[in-house]
């Protein structure tokens, strides 16, 4: 009994040791944040050091942030929100209805996502250009929304398929409306994965870079494009600035991520499992 | 049953009649979806509509493009060239050699996250017990969620010849690796962060993966006492191999477009030993404003990558198939 009880603390104490080790450069971007550029730049490096708080209040002197992160938040919710909802209607639809060329149009989907973004952004910048809708906030919130919608009918249509389509035929013979059956009968049963779906995208249209650096402007930038334009200072690398700035913007999802996990494990089976993993 | 349905349905009548005008709009708009042809387009016709706004449309345009000479910087009008860029493409050398690299790149980087993943994923599997899980996996997957453009500053930082935190500790054991600027060193050292960045995401997968295995067969085999590699190849792996598969296939997709952690890492360099292909395109697109030539090397990039995961779906859909399992 002794024995076996040392083993799992030796077990739990690896795996600790394997999550720490990935933490680890995440760590030192952490403790940067509360050193000066020097402490920072200090040779050695500083493991023990007075920390400072400067930074922190600093980050907010810089011109238009508040704005920035209102942007990267509600623009990052809104368009993984509009994508869950249409993403769920579709998934649905493919599940149920299987119209032909399902699956040509579930890859078709996929697509987009498979030319580097350097290239695809060209023509939608031209487009966006032509149409006007070059940092407008719809503009910019659709195209995340765009982004967001084939991961998101992939896991969706998989945890559909797992709901048996006799919930459906019960609700209707019951007199359940269409609608009732959508939202009150199958939503329910597919929760993990609108879950992982959520913040899959969340965290992919909070870390985009490229496509808000072209289609955004003024009032849509987004923070990731923000850390580029500061990140020089004095000729030099701004190291406070970014080290500060990291360590809020990864707070988001880290929270997330944690209060989440359940259902992550489980969104991510894509619907071959139901219940805890 | 039949005057029960009917009973609802007069309930829900005179319910509606009594209702906010909200509530009969919505009533309203469930009539419009009891259509039995008309619901099944009503409900994929937001996709549809976004498909063809943000993909289409962009795809034609770039497939227009790239039979153009058109160039931001000169003031010569775009000038119909026919098939020129792609011939151009073809004879240049350097798309070649970085399209090597990123085949390279791909599936050195993938075959390492996927053993590596599976490895640890395996090893946490029987974590249940463990104290501090929830924090534990949280600290785990925290670099597969920072802004790839923050990782790649963070280890520029690390790597710093003098007063990054890798140096310093390869100093204690007497070397010293100039790990961004040496020749030699720098694909390895840019891949290595790819692989910190994104094993934890197959450990997710594997996590998710193991997840999806029965457990009454995985009891049976505890009791007859199978052996380890017998009951990974027989009853874990044909079960897992769908999850495992398609987290594959998305790593490999955005694997293959890797940019912003190259760009602000090594930018290429040095010489063009760590360009992969995105930064190629990136190059010519934004720094020599050839959008011509550009388009024209994504139309061909975009019909390898679908040639390449039309294999992975058709391999997906065989192996579920035989699972019985979902796609």
């Amino acid at each position: 009994m002794n024995r076996k009880r040392t083993q799992q603390t030796l077990y739990h104490l690896v795996l600790w040791l394997v999550a720490l080790v990935f933490f680890a450069p995440v760590l030192w971007i952490i403790l940067s944040s509360f050193k000066t550029t020097s402490g920072i730049l200090a040779t050695p490096p500083q493991f023990v050091f007075t920390p400072t708080f400067e930074n922190y209040p600093d980050l907010l002197t810089r011109p238009n942030v508040t704005q920035y992160f209102l942007s990267s938040i509600v623009i990052s919710l809104t368009s993984v929100v509009i994508a869950l909802v249409v993403s769920f209607l579709a998934a649905y639809c493919f599940s149920r209805f299987k119209p032909t060329g399902t699956n040509f149009l579930m890859f078709l989907l996929l697509s987009i996502r498979m030319v580097p973004s350097a290239a695809v952004v060209i023509p939608v910048y031209l487009m966006y250009v032509a149409f006007g809708w070059r940092d407008t906030f719809w503009g910019m919130t659709l195209f995340y929304t765009m982004f967001s919608i084939p991961f998101s009918v992939w896991i969706l249509k998989g945890f559909i398929d797992g709901v048996s389509p006799r919930y459906d035929e019960t609700a209707r013979v019951n007199g359940g409306s269409r609608l009732h059956i959508l939202f009150r009968v199958i939503l329910p049963q597919v929760t993990p994965g609108l879950v992982a779906a959520f913040i899959f995208n969340l965290i992919f249209v909070w870390n985009e870079f490229i496509f808000n650096l072209f289609l955004g402007g003024r009032t849509t930038t987004m923070i990731p494009v923000m850390f580029a334009n500061y990140l020089y200072n004095d000729g030099g690398w701004d190291w406070p600035f970014v080290s500060t700035l990291t360590t809020v913007y990864m707070l988001l999802p880290i929270v997330a991520i944690f209060v989440f996990q359940k259902y992550l494990l489980v969104g991510m089976t894509f619907g071959t499992v139901r219940g805890e993993v | 049953m039949q005057a029960e349905t009917e009973l609802n349905h007069s309930t829900i009548d005179k319910l509606t009649d009594t209702q906010t005008g909200w509530r009969r709009m919505a009533a309203r708009a469930g009539k419009l979806f009891d259509d039995a042809r008309l619901y099944p387009i009503l409900l994929i016709l937001p996709v549809i509509l976004f498909f063809l706004v943000w993909n289409v449309i962009p795809t034609i345009w770039l497939i227009g493009l790239s039979f153009y000479k058109y160039s931001l910087i000169s003031s010569a009008p775009e000038r119909f060239i026919g098939v020129e860029n792609f011939t151009d493409i073809m004879s240049d050398v350097r798309v070649w050699q970085s399209l090597g690299r990123t085949f390279i790149w791909v599936f050195v980087s993938i075959t390492i996250q996927t053993i590596l993943g599976g490895l640890l994923g395996l090893l946490f599997w029987r974590s249940n017990q463990m104290p501090g899980r929830r924090v534990a996996l949280t600290l785990l997957f925290t670099p597969m969620i920072i802004t790839p453009l923050a990782s790649g500053v963070f280890f520029r930082f690390i790597y710093e010849p003098t007063f990054g935190i890798a140096n310093y500790v390869l100093g204690l054991f007497g070397n010293q690796v100039n790990f961004l600027s040496d020749p030699n060193v720098a694909f390895g050292a840019v891949m290595f962060v790819d692989i910190w960045m994104w094993t934890p995401f197959m450990i997710l997968i594997t996590l998710a993966a193991l997840g999806s295995v029965p457990k009454a067969e995985l009891e049976a085999a505890e009791i007859d006492r199978l052996p380890w590699t017998y009951r990974l190849s027989v009853i874990i792996l044909p079960h897992a191999r769908y999850v495992l598969m398609l987290g594959i296939l998305l790593r490999t997709i955005d694997s293959f477009k890797t940019l912003d952690l190259i760009y602000i890492l090594t930018g290429g360099g040095p010489g063009s030993t760590t360009e992969l292909i995105a930064v190629t395109l990136r190059r010519q697109a934004f720094e020599a404003f050839d959008l011509g030539w550009s388009s024209a090397l994504a139309v061909i990039l975009l019909l390898t990558a679908i040639a390449f995961t039309s294999i992975y779906i058709f391999i997906l859909n065989q192996s579920s198939k035989q699972q019985g399992g979902v796609s």
